[in-house]
């Protein structure tokens, strides 16, 4: 079961990311044909096959994983940014896109190769899961990897779900609507796997799910948004309000 | 809330024996699907009352007082008030009525249209249904509507502010504030103000009646109103458009 979510998660990002491809080309906000991207490739490294692959051509002591949070970790800040500025939360934009937000991002960055770099050296093995095993210091420095690894995403998302929230109340297009509580639930659901790193073990295994529930859950978010786009544009006039009738 | 299937295939019986669906819903416009759907559903519609009584050449209140619900119906011969009268009319009419009686008579303009009056558009307006409820408010008319009928105020103001209000809750209304019961209906277009009883002409003579200080308040009320609407709409779209500009 959890040998199957990475590959329903690289799907969802890698056919958001085909599908965006012509409005990219035409410059229609390619950054969200970027986040996109960036969301299939940390999918890709987030498959056993392919990390190892890419791993070993990093030299094979997981350099591809450190490579994987710092993609995570962009694909969030992009679209957190995207968010804050269309739904109108100038709050939360200043605290991830604002001298206080890039500070974080910063710091758990830091937080994240600093503690890498601490670690011996492991073989390579996805999403990391042997490298406690290697030695004592390992397992002792393993949680604090997570904690930054997963600390910025759960940041990022708290800063983002206000305004999520009041969006699914506005009165706005049923799509978007969906989208933003969708993106809500792939929040909470990050906020969860942070949580979950620090949960009693007969619970963790729900994690997998959860994380990619996450990934699922914004970028679907971000897709029906899209969507509600192209109801509005087909039903003739451009950004046709749900007011109108 | 509807009319039970039961007692409208009784109504219809009476109406038109031996007359199949289908000549029913070709005679009266119904889509034969809707009524399909309505009948299997054990709930009909009260326009679909209306339009079928309209087609057999029936009052439709007169059809709609047959059914239980609206039983009172038949009883209530209370005249329109004045208040609901204007606040039938809509926005543009009594802003035209403002200009009318402002212009120094004999000026450019009006004169070619002063002598025959413009008629007023005929109900239901764009805000008639808030305008009538406000028109029969004493202040404490829709907390007695919620505990009559047990509809939530917020619902009850959410429908007002979409300018719909379901039959039942238009009658519930005028009931608890002691006024013509068809009025509601006239209000929410489900029946025009001939078929309520309204005698022709009424809302113009009612519109002659306000006084020039009364029309300029009410026409400066609706045309406030109307602001606060138009601005939220645009606001709402520019929200939109800014979604768009940033996530699409």
């Amino acid at each position: 079961m959890s040998e199957i979510l990475p590959w329903i998660t690289l799907v969802v990002c890698a056919g958001a990311a085909l599908a965006r491809l012509p409005s990219a080309v035409r410059g229609v906000n390619p950054t969200l044909f970027f986040i996109f991207l960036l969301a299939t490739a940390a999918g890709i490294l987030s498959i056993e096959q392919f990390y190892v692959a890419i791993d070993g051509a990093l030299g094979g002591i997981n350099i591809a994983h450190v490579v994987l949070r710092l993609i995570v970790f962009a694909t969030i800040y992009l679209i957190a940014v995207r968010v804050t500025k269309g739904f109108g939360a100038p709050d939360a934009h200043r605290m991830i896109a604002g001298r206080p937000g890039l500070a974080m991002l910063g710091i758990f960055s830091a937080a994240l190769v600093t503690v890498f770099l601490l670690m011996e050296p492991a073989a390579s093995s996805v999403r990391f899961r042997d490298a406690g095993a290697a030695s004592a210091r390992n397992e002792a420095l393993l949680p604090y990897y997570w904690a930054a690894a997963r600390g910025y995403l759960a940041y990022v998302s708290l800063a983002l779900l206000p305004a999520l929230l009041r969006s699914v109340k506005e009165s706005l297009p049923p799509l978007v609507r969906t989208g933003a509580a969708l993106m809500a639930a792939g929040a909470v659901a990050t906020v969860a796997g942070l949580c979950l790193e620090f949960a009693p073990p007969q619970i963790l295994v729900v994690a997998p799910a959860v994380n990619n529930g996450a990934v699922v859950f914004y970028i679907a978010g971000l897709v029906l948004v899209w969507l509600a786009r192209v109801k509005a544009a087909s039903r003739g006039g451009h950004g046709t309000s749900s007011t109108e009738r | 809330m509807p009319l039970p299937a039961k007692a409208f295939q009784r109504w219809l019986n009476g109406v038109a024996p031996d007359t199949s669906t289908a000549d029913i819903c070709r005679v009266s416009g119904v889509k034969r699907t809707t009524l399909a759907q309505q009948l299997v559903r054990g709930k009909v519609a009260e326009t679909t009352v209306v339009s079928i009584s309209r087609a057999y050449n029936i009052n439709p209140v007169a059809a709609l007082a047959t059914f239980d619900t609206y039983s009172d119906l038949a009883s209530s011969s209370l005249p329109p008030s004045d208040k609901e009268l204007v606040s039938q009319i809509a926005t543009v009419d009594l802003l035209r009525a403002v200009i009318v009686r402002t212009a120094p008579t004999g000026s450019t303009g009006t004169e070619s249209m002063d002598p025959c009056q413009p008629e007023l558009s005929p109900p239901p307006h764009a805000t008639s249904v808030k305008n009538w409820v406000d028109a029969i408010d004493d202040g404490e008319l829709r907390h007695r509507v919620s505990t009559a009928t047990g509809v939530a105020p917020q619902n009850y103001s959410a429908q007002l502010t979409a300018n719909r209000l379901a039959p039942e809750l238009a009658v519930a209304t005028s009931r608890a504030a002691g006024v013509g019961l068809a009025g509601g209906l006239v209000a929410t277009g489900l029946v025009t103000e001939a078929e309520a009883g309204w005698p022709r002409g009424a809302r113009q003579a009612a519109l002659d009646r306000l006084s020039d200080g009364d029309l300029a308040a009410l026409s400066g009320e609706r045309l406030q109103a109307l602001g606060k609407t138009l601005r939220r709409q645009e606001q709402d779209q520019e929200q939109t458009e800014r979604i768009w500009e940033n996530l699409v």
